[in-house]
């Protein structure tokens, strides 16, 4: 069987020189940004909404090959659509919300994941890698003016000092130094700077080892996860199946501990195997493999995501395994929270304690993660005699006891609420909430209708979610205390960009600007908020302080302590 | 016993039987049975769970 090519042409970009004197570019960047994929765009795309210039360094002359991640959460479809790109990873993605978990012939498990009336975005969408690098690529070269990308262009070597880095890059143009103040590392599981800055991840491999196959499948089954636990088609084993775009199927499937990867992957091993799982499936339609890859579940991460002048994300700070889709969603929520406190770095608008705020902040998300992880993967690739036993007690009484269900379930990613961190403001004013995220938290999702100038449209919450500090006050109509206009008047002189948007419970079409009027009735008591309530917010959408009663005085202070 | 607990004990309960190691292992299970049904104390309820465990026992299929 011939294998056949993604349904994919990436488009090759040549590597160019910049303007260089004696071998080093003239031209000094505030921000470089070393690995061109998933992460490496989020966060070009994150710093050019504050109008900060980058440069995205690329070893590779296209966007990946093959189909990588892909599984991309509601989160970070959010984040995503704030950097002005999430148009065809709805148009493309294939949205899902829940999945099935078999043993042997029986259905154990039938999980949904939290969807209902007042979401704007699916809860997950699939889509290869390469389409996720494109649709950011297409929105970077929007914005070319900011960001700069040297394609083919890899490091080779870095001089990382306190006030700044210069960095060796090689490309088959030549080679040449740049000088950077700052420098973010998102080149992926093999870091190079990881391997240059000498520095380890820490925690768990795990012996296990999948084997991934993509193929192109004729069919109509619907787009849902599916988990095979000892099937008919491969006993022993565990069996995971995801639709993709363009009748591409990715089919995970574990491998004995006896097995011997590099013979295990050969195709005449493989396809038997899969022609097996499609039969059992009922799959009557043509197929034909596309990629064949071997995969070893890792949960690993740095101490720190900070080292001097030089900021890690995404892979190249952590490992997770791909049970629970938290790796490129992890990633991207890594750029998320970068990219803002970064800018406001460079812009000179926040001292840079704040970055070791997203090195906290990041961390305690990675450990949460792979917390969640390890669960999915003890499950997934049972790594000792006793969890294989009581995986198969669960799997064989779950039909009949469905309160035993939730050990089967992948605990699949969401947003990390960040509840120890140095930037939650005013602990003891955020504890008069009866409800509503507490400093730290995501916003919750809602819908809303979005007054502006007089034009009104049927939106929602985290449509409010800005490059900018965000100020909700919530009110009967929209008056808000003269205190305020004051405070907004002041953030704008000193720069800092800051947004004042009321929450109304009637609606205010008179009102100039922004306003979100609570249009279900149902905000106000989510949020446990009366006429006066304040929530502020961060850039990156969560929560960073809220008053019952606010102050424009202590929303002011509370902006200051965070940027310090 | 929410969620999140019953998940604790489980790998709590794993973890435990790998220090045990596999030869001790159904000793280990055979001890918690009996803790089990102490701790539970109803002989109706034990003796369903044991019922309910035997359920598909012996195997018929491989594996």
């Amino acid at each position: 069987m011939e294998m056949k090519p993604y349904p994919f042409t990436a488009r090759s970009y040549p590597a160019r020189l910049p303007e260089l004197r004696a071998g080093a570019e003239t031209r000094r960047h505030p921000v470089a940004i070393v690995g061109g994929g998933p992460v490496g765009f989020a966060t070009a795309l994150g710093l050019a909404n504050f109008g900060v210039p980058s440069v995205l360094i690329e070893a590779d002359d296209s966007v990946c090959f093959g189909s990588r991640a892909i599984c991309i959460s509601r989160r970070s479809l959010e984040i995503i659509e704030r950097l002005g790109a999430v148009d065809g990873f709805l148009k493309v993605g294939l949205p899902w919300t829940g999945g099935r978990s078999f043993y042997r012939d029986t259905q154990v498990l039938h999980f949904q994941m939290p969807h209902d009336e007042n979401q704007k975005l699916p809860p997950m969408v699939n889509l290869a890698q390469y389409s996720i690098e494109q649709f950011l690529l297409d929105a970077a070269e929007q914005r070319s003016e900011l960001i700069d990308i040297r394609w083919n262009t890899r490091l080779t070597g870095i001089d990382a000092r306190a006030d700044g880095a210069t960095l060796s890059l090689s490309c088959p143009a030549g080679d040449y130094t740049m000088e950077a103040d700052w420098v973010v590392a998102s080149d992926g599981g093999r870091s190079f700077l990881r391997d240059a800055l000498g520095l380890q991840l820490r925690g768990a491999s795990y012996e296990g080892r999948y084997v991934i196959v993509d193929i192109e499948l004729d069919t109509e089954r619907p787009t849902e996860r599916l988990a095979y636990f000892d099937p008919s088609c491969n006993p022993g084993s565990t069996v995971l199946v995801h639709r993709q775009p363009d009748k591409v199927w990715r089919i995970d499937y574990q491998l004995r501990d006896d097995e011997d990867p590099e013979q295990a992957t050969r195709p005449e091993n493989v396809l038997p195997r899969v022609a097996s799982l499609l039969d059992m499936m009922g799959e009557r339609g043509k197929w034909s493999p596309i990629w064949i890859t071997v995969y070893k579940a890792n949960a690993l991460t740095l101490e720190r995501y900070r080292h001097g002048r030089v900021l890690f994300a995404g892979d190249a700070a952590h490992l997770v395994p791909i049970f629970g889709v938290r790796g490129a969603n992890s990633g991207i929520d890594d750029a998320d929270n970068l990219a803002w406190k970064l800018a406001f770095v460079v812009m000179g608008l926040a001292s840079d304690r704040l970055l070791d705020s997203y090195s906290d902040e990041r961390v305690f998300a990675a450990h949460e993660n792979l917390s969640y992880g390890m669960k999915s993967t003890e499950f997934m690739a049972p790594p000792s005699f006793a969890f294989s036993l009581m995986r198969k007690a669960v799997l064989s009484l779950a039909a009949d006891h469905p309160s035993l269900g939730s050990l089967i379930n992948p605990r699949q990613t969401s947003a990390i609420a960040y509840t120890e961190s140095p930037l939650n403001q005013a602990a003891e004013r955020s504890s008069e909430f009866e409800a509503g995220p507490a400093p730290g938290t995501v916003l919750a999702e809602c819908p809303l209708t979005i007054v502006e100038n007089g034009k009104a449209r049927e939106a929602h919450l985290t449509d409010l979610v800005a490059p900018s500090f965000t100020a909700l006050h919530f009110s009967e109509d929209g008056e808000i205390p003269a205190a305020f206009d004051e405070l907004k008047r002041d953030l704008d002189g000193r720069g800092i960009p800051f947004r004042l948007v009321p929450i109304t419970a009637r609606v205010a079409s008179d009102r100039q600007g922004i306003h979100g009027w609570d249009h279900t009735g149902r905000l106000f008591g989510m949020y446990g908020a009366k006429p006066g309530s304040l929530y502020l917010v961060r850039p990156d959408g969560h929560v960073a302080g809220r008053w019952r009663e606010a102050d424009a005085a202590e929303a002011k202070a509370a902006i200051e302590r965070i940027l310090g | 016993m929410n969620e999140h607990e019953l998940d604790t004990v489980y790998t709590q309960l794993c973890r435990t039987m790998t220090t045990v190691g596999e030869s001790d292992s159904l000793l280990f299970l055979a001890r918690f049975a009996m803790l089990a049904i102490d701790r539970i104390g109803d002989a109706a309820a034990a003796q369903q769970l044991i019922e309910q465990a035997a359920e598909g026992l012996p195997e018929t299929v491989r594996s």
